[in-house]
């Protein structure tokens, strides 16, 4: 008889696992999700993207190039975007969001410090675009369709690039130096740029659409609106765009001692801290009261700190002009019924409570409109541009974005706008039809387990003292700490994507999560995985989900 | 074997309890024993008692284990590890790390007095006791370590006595180190096992192991019972070193019992229509007792 072993032997090297794959019902996937600031940024920037480059690499070469793949104006927005993404941050829920602002302006100052380049994905296709119009609408747009590869001129009305950010918002805010290389940037990706022509006018859009294959109206809202009042007409009254102009372009204006701007939007403000600057008392004029503001908060704020007296509840009745030249406003008081159109309350005066208000210069920053000259298009209830879903106008082969099409709004959307419309041409160009792929969904906060994080203080900004800022037109806040950016990069929960934490690798009771050889990323190994879930609960982020079994 | 505090930190997955083992989906026993076995290292011996763990883990031919393993009987895991011990001592061999392991039932009821002995006599042995607070193989019965109010299928109407303190009666041994810990904190319970084997003697490590299916939670939820298990004061983690309590884990933000006695079905009975009955102001009082005793 064959002498048997005293009880079993297994070889351990042989040993053929039990698939426990087959009990499950429930599997789980990696599913990378949009965050929600990005989903709340107009011009779609990555931001996780950045700042996990930032917190995992402390690379912020390789963050501007994840940044500006999407946005070639990181340095600007970072200073003057009202930064909506940060309303979005799912962090907001935790502690406070992370200062993803201050973090895009750093990593754009960087680029500049370090003259980083933009990228070319393709390059010498034939089809030429004509861009009309320099501001963030229109680089944008000449940015991305240079990059795959299109001949790209812009046609600019002004002396200098950048629309109203070179034009409008002051060097306080965006010093000069800053946005001047950003588009310089843009523009060594081999685009044309040509000044002081205004389509239209100077060269008629016929032509544009004949000797080019596609053409974008970056056009903006030119003209500045004032208000419907006796005594507007007189040589020291300006609109609120208009004025800044002026001053922007180095032009010296004499405005007096005592300066009212009418109004309680960005243009207002800035009208307002300019005027301050330039030596004069100013007091803001405005029909509400500072909830109604349209103003950004912190542009309403800094222009506290700088002792601008703000009237509210006053309407101007009348400019009161002296041999043409205006001397002071009769308003009167408003009080708040409700609201109307618009949500906000609707403002009715008090009869008997007119005042006079002296003044050596009034300036009206009550709104904007596009200028039509020599341009046909279709229009929107006579005001904004009409586009099509691809943003294409009523003319064959011409587009349009920025605030010539969603009226008065910013620099991200004009960025987000001029992106889609470079898409929109090219599928146009090449005769496809625009992708309508759905998007990933949103993660947001009841997605996450918070467990995983920690409560971190928020990187703040300083300004520089009232005392020295209002003495000249230099930025107010001075750069930031690579180090802090850092620190505060770290902040970002990523949502919606791995980052290696290994909750599910550890967690895993029947060792299903590996780590997968090519990517060194986590994968599931499903012969084994129960579909038990642990996973998934504990992943910090909403990376993993779980899925009905096929 | 010192070892230095990075060490000690350091996360270890080896894999020397595999895939392919038969516990339920979730369970916290299947985790923790993976937990001790990647922390413990190629260089260990498991006596194992019967019991869920014994079962799903060893069938013939595919172990999960990579480690050599020895099952015995029910009672007497202790028993078979001293054995071990005085072998590898008699035949000069060694060092090795030899680690009893059992249930609740194996280590509270039935296994007691293997255990109590093993101590006693002084054995360089490391016991780890998986606590899901019931005979969970057999279906479910009551051990001594099932909770006051938990329904098991021998307590259909809830569990009417409290649990007894296994760690402080290990304690009173005079062993030189005992430590609680859970599933959640992985990187803790793996620093517990280092510590311990670096220690000459006999140690003593209770771990909390949610139970899916005795418990009635879904399997995803075993790590967040086990953080609830810890924030509201019922199962309080801390080290005994040489008989004084120490590194006791502080409660970051105190929540009452109710929200981890919701999340599992053997306490619904305590709620009703939503509303607790007066047995919760007795749990909550445990776990007051806990945090005032243990100062969490
Ligand atoms: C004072 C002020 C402050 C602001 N502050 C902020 C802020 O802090 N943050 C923010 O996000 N947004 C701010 N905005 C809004 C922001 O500047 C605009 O939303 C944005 O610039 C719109 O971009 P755009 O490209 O559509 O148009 P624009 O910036 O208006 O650029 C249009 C360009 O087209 C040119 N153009 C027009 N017609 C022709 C033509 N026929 N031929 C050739 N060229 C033409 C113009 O000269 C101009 O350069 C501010 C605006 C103003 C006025
Ligand atoms: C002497 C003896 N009595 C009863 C049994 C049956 N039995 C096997 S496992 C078990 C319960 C194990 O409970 P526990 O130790 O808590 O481990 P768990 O299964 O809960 O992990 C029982 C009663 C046995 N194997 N031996
Ligand atoms: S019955 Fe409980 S202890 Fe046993 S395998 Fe299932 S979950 Fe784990
Ligand atoms: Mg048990």
């Amino acid at each position: 008889m064959e002498k048997l072993p005293l009880g079993l032997v297994i070889d351990l090297n042989k040993v053929v696992p039990y698939k426990t794959g087959s009990w499950r019902t429930l599997m789980p996937v990696n599913i990378m999700q949009i965050p929600p600031c990005t989903h709340a940024c107009p011009a779609g920037n990555d931001i996780r993207g950045f700042l996990r480059v930032l917190a995992e690499k402390e690379d912020y070469e390789q963050a501007w190039h994840v940044l500006a793949r999407n946005n070639p104006l990181p340095a600007t927005c970072g200073r003057v975007c009202p930064h909506p993404c940060e309303a979005g941050c799912n962090r907001r829920d935790f502690d406070s969001s992370v200062a993803i602002n201050c973090s895009e302006r750093r990593v754009g100052d960087y680029g500049l410090e370090h003259n980083l380049e933009h990228k070319k994905l393709v390059s010498g296709r034939k089809e030429k675009i004509a861009v009309v119009g320099s501001g963030p609408a229109g680089l944008s747009c000449a940015f991305h369709l240079a990059k795959r590869g299109f001949k790209v001129k812009i046609f600019e009305a002004n002396g200098e690039p950048g629309g109203w950010m070179r034009y409008g918002i002051p060097p306080y805010r965006l010093p000069n130096y800053i946005l001047k290389q950003e588009i310089d940037n843009i523009l060594r990706l081999g685009i044309d740029l040509e000044c002081n022509v205004k389509v239209g006018v100077n060269i008629p859009l016929d032509q544009l659409t004949r000797e080019y294959n596609a053409v974008f109206l970056g056009v903006g809202a030119q003209k500045g609106l004032g208000i419907d009042v006796p005594g507007k007409d007189a040589e020291n009254v300006y609109t609120g765009v208009d004025f800044l102009k002026q001053v922007n372009s180095g032009k010296w204006m004499e405005i007096g001692k005592d300066v009212v701007v009418i109004g309680g939007g960005n243009t207002a403000m800035d009208c307002a801290r300019v005027t301050k600057r330039l030596g004069a008392n100013v007091s803001v004029v405005y029909r509400r009261t500072r909830m109604e503001m349209p103003a950004i908060t912190a542009e309403i704020d800094e222009a506290m700190e700088e002792r601008i007296m703000f009237r509210y509840h006053t309407n101007p009745v009348k400019l009161v002009t002296d041999e043409g030249r205006v001397v002071g406003i009769l308003s009167v008081q408003m009080e708040l019924k409700e609201p109307d159109a618009s949500g906000r309350a609707r403002p009715v005066p008090i009869s008997g409570s007119e005042a006079f208000i002296p003044a050596d210069t009034v300036i009206m920053a009550t709104g904007q409109a596009v200028d039509y000259d020599g341009i046909d298009v279709q229009t929107v209830d006579n005001q904004w541009m009409y586009t099509n879903e691809h943003l294409m106008t009523s003319m064959e082969g011409v587009f349009a974005g920025g605030d010539a099409v969603a009226g008065l709004e910013t620099v991200s959307l004009a960025i987000g706008q001029g992106t889609r419309a470079a898409s929109a041409i090219e599928d146009y160009i090449e005769g496809h039809v625009e992708s309508s792929l759905a998007q990933p969904p949103v993660v947001y906060s009841r997605d996450l387990n918070t467990y995983y994080y920690n409560k971190q203080k928020k990187f703040n900004k300083e300004a520089v003292s009232i005392h020295t800022r209002l003495k000249n037109f230099r930025e107010i806040y001075p750069s930031f700490d690579l180090k802090d950016i850092i620190e505060e990069s770290k902040r970002c929960f990523s949502c919606g994507l791995c980052f290696h934490c290994g909750n599910c690798y550890m967690y895993c009771p029947d060792s299903a999560v590996k780590i997968s050889p090519s990517t060194g990323g986590y994968e599931f190994d499903l012969d084994f995985c129960k579909g038990c879930g642990l996973c998934a609960k504990e992943c910090p982020c909403h990376y993993i989900q779980l899925t009905l079994e096929k | 074997m010192e070892q230095s505090a990075e060490e000690l930190n350091k996360i270890e997955k080896k894999d020397l309890f595999t895939s392919g083992h038969r516990a339920c989906g979730g369970c916290g026993q299947a985790l923790a024993a993976r937990l001790v076995a990647d922390a413990s290292g190629e260089n260990t011996i498991a006596c194992v008692a019967t019991g869920c763990l014994e079962v799903f883990s060893s069938p013939y031919p595919d172990p999960s284990w990579r480690i050599p393993f020895l099952h015995s009987l029910f009672e007497n895991a202790a028993a078979v590890a001293s054995g071990v011990e005085a072998a590898y001592k008699a035949l000069n061999k060694g060092p090795v790390n030899i680690i009893a392991q059992g249930g609740d039932g194996s280590t509270a009821d039935i296994g007691f007095q293997c255990i109590s002995g093993m101590f006693e006599r002084g054995h360089n042995v490391l016991y780890v006791c998986y606590d899901n607070e019931a005979y969970m193989n057999t279906g479910v019965q009551r051990s001594s370590f099932t909770p006051l109010g938990a329904r098991t299928s021998t307590t259909p109407m809830g569990n009417k006595t409290r649990k007894k303190n296994m760690p402080l009666l290990a304690a009173d041994h005079g062993i030189p180190y005992v430590a609680t810990a859970t599933v959640d904190d992985f990187r803790d319970l793996q620093r517990k096992v280092k510590t311990a084997l670096s220690i000459e003697g006999p140690k003593y490590i209770h771990i909390l192991a949610p139970c899916p299916l005795g418990w009635g939670h879904h399997g995803e939820l075993s790590v967040q019972i086990c953080r609830l298990a810890k924030d509201t004061g019922i199962f309080p983690i801390y080290e005994i070193i040489h008989g004084k309590v120490s590194n006791v884990r502080k409660i970051p933000v105190k929540v009452p019992v109710e929200e981890y006695l919701k999340l599992q079905g053997r306490f619904k009975h305590l709620f009703k229509k939503g509303q607790p009955t007066p047995e919760v102001a007795e749990i909550q009082e445990i776990a007051n007792q806990n945090i005032e005793r243990f100062n969490l």
